[in-house]
């Protein structure tokens, strides 16, 4: 029998191509911080810093997604994900990394560009002081609480999420083919992922957007934001999982990973676009039919002004598409439509992304420039190059995972 | 074909040493028994409390409204809050039946026949508050869209209450359907075995002419998913809507953008308490430990401190707001009426939080996941707390209006307000009394699918596949 290709190789266009993209990255990031960076316009610093905060943010959420998944499939003993496991704990390692990026970014927009920026208006010691509401608020939208609960946040993702991917280890080896090790093994994975979970849920699907995005808006609030943006960052994230899986398919991997379990995946693409969009309309009808001008301030511009257009794309990428392409069960099983479904929601998503920070920061013009897409080839470049690595340091396939032989026979 | 097999991990879904034939016979004795003295105690207890709720809204028909202490600002009270709790309930049902098929949820066959008979008859119990709480209820089909003789009347299709009309009917709809077409082939065995003629005939009707051959349970099978991809979003949009009733409204402590998927979660979180209050006692008296196993009780129980969890997520999200918001109302509704002790409501909503938020944390043990008495006692406790938090966000919302003068009023429900809700009771078990005696209480079919991957006699069998190395097992069965 020939044996399978389950060691990872990074390919040589790979690395190019990664390397290719950071070398655009910074070549954008470097003009953008001549012309926009250190400009004596607090405008165009606002643009520069902001577009590095949403970007670093959003490949941030959707990395730790992956992580997500993988806690919230052990908690539920699932068995089909096994084959492909280790995609999404490769993407997980991203976590550390960017969350260094983003932390530096956040630092730097709180502690480094003064009282004067867009961007943090709760920063501006005046404003604050003349201004009721955000003088109640300071309690929580400060810069000391800001900086501890984002080292917490960020270092506690990591941290759980390293020990999550130093457990999984213990499935190359063959000491766990014993039942009773496969036992505890299955209990550790399940104590490590719930304390994960219950992490998460304390910070992504609460406190952090709140404090990192929607206090960009400091005086308006919506207690549905928080897990909108979960939601937001967690389709793109399985998208992401999937588009991996197709590449190392395609490159001859994951020899167990078929259609099937493809095809699962497409549904949770669906299935979580589907709910995003059932958190998009029930925050934005319920603001809408209330009409408080509060409340509806976060919108105006968004659906009036200069965000018409992205608003409505918005909701065309990422509901309309697909609900219309992935209804089919064939579309599911397709590589390419897959393919092409993965890159557009993360597409779509970072466009989602980019009006909840973007809008906020320059409400008045909005517009995708070169900056954009140039620190976007940045995170891009860098996630290919250290997930192909981490790829490449582990066998594929976890062997003696308790549930390998339940995910090699699934069928959906 | 198709190896039937799963990890010797994973706990057995049907204990004992089972075939095909077995599971019919112990899953049909129920019913082809006289009922236990038990069973007529119990009946003739929900008789009597609903004998109780149709002599509540008798006077409240005759007399009027004012049968109940609605007053000027608490004008939804007992009535709309046994409303939402009763539609709540009515969620697990169709979540096992549709959401856990799709998530391939083996353990969902040993509970799911009861728990939609359970929200079939919840929704049943909703139905009446809204219906009854019209007062002219003669007129009650003007809720209904339709060309008439009112002038240029039409209802206010703006409203969220009418959208409930929509919501709720289409809901009842698909979950009966679901489950009726689910229970034609348990019926076509009950029928089969039958030993009296009338017996054949009743549940020959039943049965539609259910023949058990193969393109009867193709089509069965086409229209189980059909319906299971139907039932997923109405699963969502029921309580999203009935949070809607609130949550469009201007008033403090209703008006939150996160009231749609907190009250899904919610009515998951409720729905699965009462199915194990209900399991508890059914595996019980029927001698039915078997199907219903610990692991099947400690799953629901991961249910409801996962959704507990998130409901507690939803309140502290809530109770931040109203302090972030730094609107006068909304802190006067969070912090001065609710999450103050001392204020007039103040026991319910810190009862709210006991029940529904701190109490299910317990079941982060599986020691106590998979206690009975612990399990019992918590569903009792959930659904207390589910109570409260409608009543929480309806009472505490309406009775300090932005009137003060209305104020001092302290709402409190008479007799027949509380009779009406014990009449509910009355309804819902009397349903499911019948329902134990004259219905499959399990899906046999459903159990004999799983029956040949996760029996327990089934597992030993294949217990040797553990042992085979990945390759040579992908080898030989993966397709």
């Amino acid at each position: 029998m020939a044996s399978i290709k389950e060691q990872f190789e990074i390919p040589g266009k790979m690395r190019t191509w990664s390397i290719a993209l950071i070398c655009v990255g910074l070549l954008a990031l470097i003009i953008g911080f001549a012309t926009k960076g250190i400009s004596t316009d607090q405008h165009q610093k606002d643009i520069f810093w902001g577009t590095l905060m949403y970007n670093s943010i959003y490949f941030l959420l959707i990395c730790n997604g992956s992580m997500f998944f993988i806690c919230a499939t052990t908690l539920a003993m699932g068995g089909w994900q096994v084959v492909f496991r280790r995609v999404p704990e490769a993407i997980s390692t991203m976590v550390p990394i960017f969350g260094l990026i983003a932390f530096v970014i956040l630092m730097y927009i709180v502690f480094g560009m003064g009282s004067h920026t867009h961007i943090y208006h709760w920063l501006d010691k005046d404003a604050v002081t003349n201004d009721e509401i955000l003088k109640g608020k300071s309690g929580f939208l400060n810069p000391g609480f800001f900086l501890l609960w984002t080292v917490l946040a960020i270092g506690l993702w990591s941290l759980l999420g390293w020990r999550m991917r130093k457990l999984s280890s213990e499935a190359d080896d063959p000491a766990l083919a014993n039942q009773d090790a496969g036992k505890s093994f299955i209990w550790r994975n399940t104590v490590t992922a719930s304390l994960f979970i219950v992490w998460f849920g304390l910070t992504v699907a609460s406190t952090v957007p709140w404090l990192w995005l929607m206090s960009i808006d400091p005086h308006w609030y919506s207690t549905m934001y928080s897990w909108y943006t979960f939601a937001s960052s967690f389709v793109a994230g399985i998208s992401l999982v999937a588009l991996w899986i197709i590449y190392l398919k395609n490159k001859g991997y994951l020899a167990y990973t078929t259609e099937e379990h493809l095809h699962d995946i497409g549904k949770f693409m669906f299935a979580f676009s589907i709910f995003w969009t059932y958190l998009w309309f029930s925050q934005y009808m319920l603001i809408w039919y209330a009409n408080m001008s509060e409340e509806t301030v976060y919108f105006k511009h968004r659906v009036e002004g200069a965000y018409k257009g992205i608003f409505f794309l918005n909701i065309i990428i990422n509901f309309v598409c697909p609900i219309l392409i992935l209804m089919k069960r064939s579309a599911k099983r397709n590589y390419t439509l897959m393919t092409f479904m993965a890159v557009l929601i993360i597409f779509g998503h970072w466009i989602d992304f980019y009006q909840m920070v973007m809008g906020s920061v320059r409400p008045e013009d909005a517009g995708l420039s070169w900056l954009d897409f140039g620190i976007a080839f940045l995170f891009v470049g860098l996630m290919i190059f250290f997930v192909g690595k981490a790829l490449a340091k582990k066998p594929l396939l976890p062997v003696y995972h308790p549930f390998v032989k339940e995910s090699v026979i699934h069928y959906t | 074909m198709h190896l039937k097999y799963e990890s010797q991990l994973r706990e057995p879904l049907v204990n004992g040493d089972k075939n095909y034939h077995q599971v019919t016979e112990d899953i049909c004795r129920p019913i082809e028994v006289r009922p236990t003295k038990l069973w007529y105690i119990g009946f003739f207890i929900s008789v009597a409390l609903l004998l109780f709720g149709v002599y509540s809204v008798y006077r409240e028909v005759t007399y009027g409204i004012g049968q109940w202490n609605l007053n000027r600002t608490v004008g939804w009270g007992w009535d709309i809050t046994n409303f939402v709790w009763w539609i709540g309930i009515g969620h697990a049902g169709t979540l096992i039946s549709a959401i856990l098929l799709l998530f391939r949820q083996g353990w969902r066959t040993g509970v799911n026949r009861a728990a939609e008979a359970m929200t079939i008859f919840a929704v049943i119990c909703a139905g009446q508050f809204p219906l009854w709480h019209m007062g002219r209820v003669w007129m009650a089909f003007f809720v209904f869209p339709y060309p008439n003789t009112r002038g240029p009347l039409w209802i206010n299709f703006n409203s969220p209450l009418l959208w409930d009309v929509f919501a709720i009917s289409t809901y009842f709809t698909v979950s009966l359907l679901f489950w009726y077409t689910g229970l034609l082939p348990d019926f076509g065995t009950i029928r089969d075995r039958a030993k009296t003629k009338l017996r054949k005939k009743l549940y020959g009707i039943v049965s539609f002419g259910w023949s058990g051959s193969t393109k009867h349970w193709q089509r069965h099978e086409s229209l189980a998913l059909v319906l299971a991809g139907l039932s997923t979003p109405l699963v969502l949009s029921v309580h999203t809507i009935v949070s809607f009733d609130f949550a469009t409204s201007v008033v403090p402590g209703w008006h939150t953008t996160i009231f749609p998927p907190y009250f899904v979660a919610g009515a998951i979180f409720s729905g699965f308490a009462m199915v194990q209050s209900l399991m508890v006692i059914l595996r019980k008296v029927f001698n039915l430990q078997d199907y219903i196993t610990l692991g099947h009780i400690e799953a629901m129980n991961k249910v409801i401190v996962l959704t507990g969890s998130i409901v507690g997520c939803a309140y502290l999200t809530e109770l931040f707001m109203g302090w972030y918001s730094q609107n006068k109302y909304e802190q006067y509704a969070f912090f001065y009426t609710r999450a103050n002790l001392f204020s007039p409501y103040g026991w319910s909503y810190w009862g709210m939080m006991t029940c529904n938020v701190i109490s299910p944390q317990i079941f982060w043990f599986r020691k106590l996941r998979r206690n009975l008495y612990v399990t019992f006692f918590m569903s009792v406790v959930v659904n207390i707390g589910m109570w409260f938090e409608r009543f929480v966000i309806i009472v505490t919302s309406l009775f300090r209006d932005y009137l003060p003068s209305s104020w001092p009023v302290y709402y409190s429900p008479t007799i027949f307000e509380m009779g009406f809700y014990l009449g509910s009771f009355g309804l819902f078990f009397t349903c499911f009394f019948l329902f134990a005696k004259y219905f499959p209480v399990i899906a046999i079919a459903e159990i004999k699918h799983v029956l040949k991957t996760s029996g327990e006699n089934y597992k030993e069998k294949v217990g040797d596949i553990e042992k085979e190395p990945v390759e040579e097992f992908a080898h030989q069965y993966a397709h």
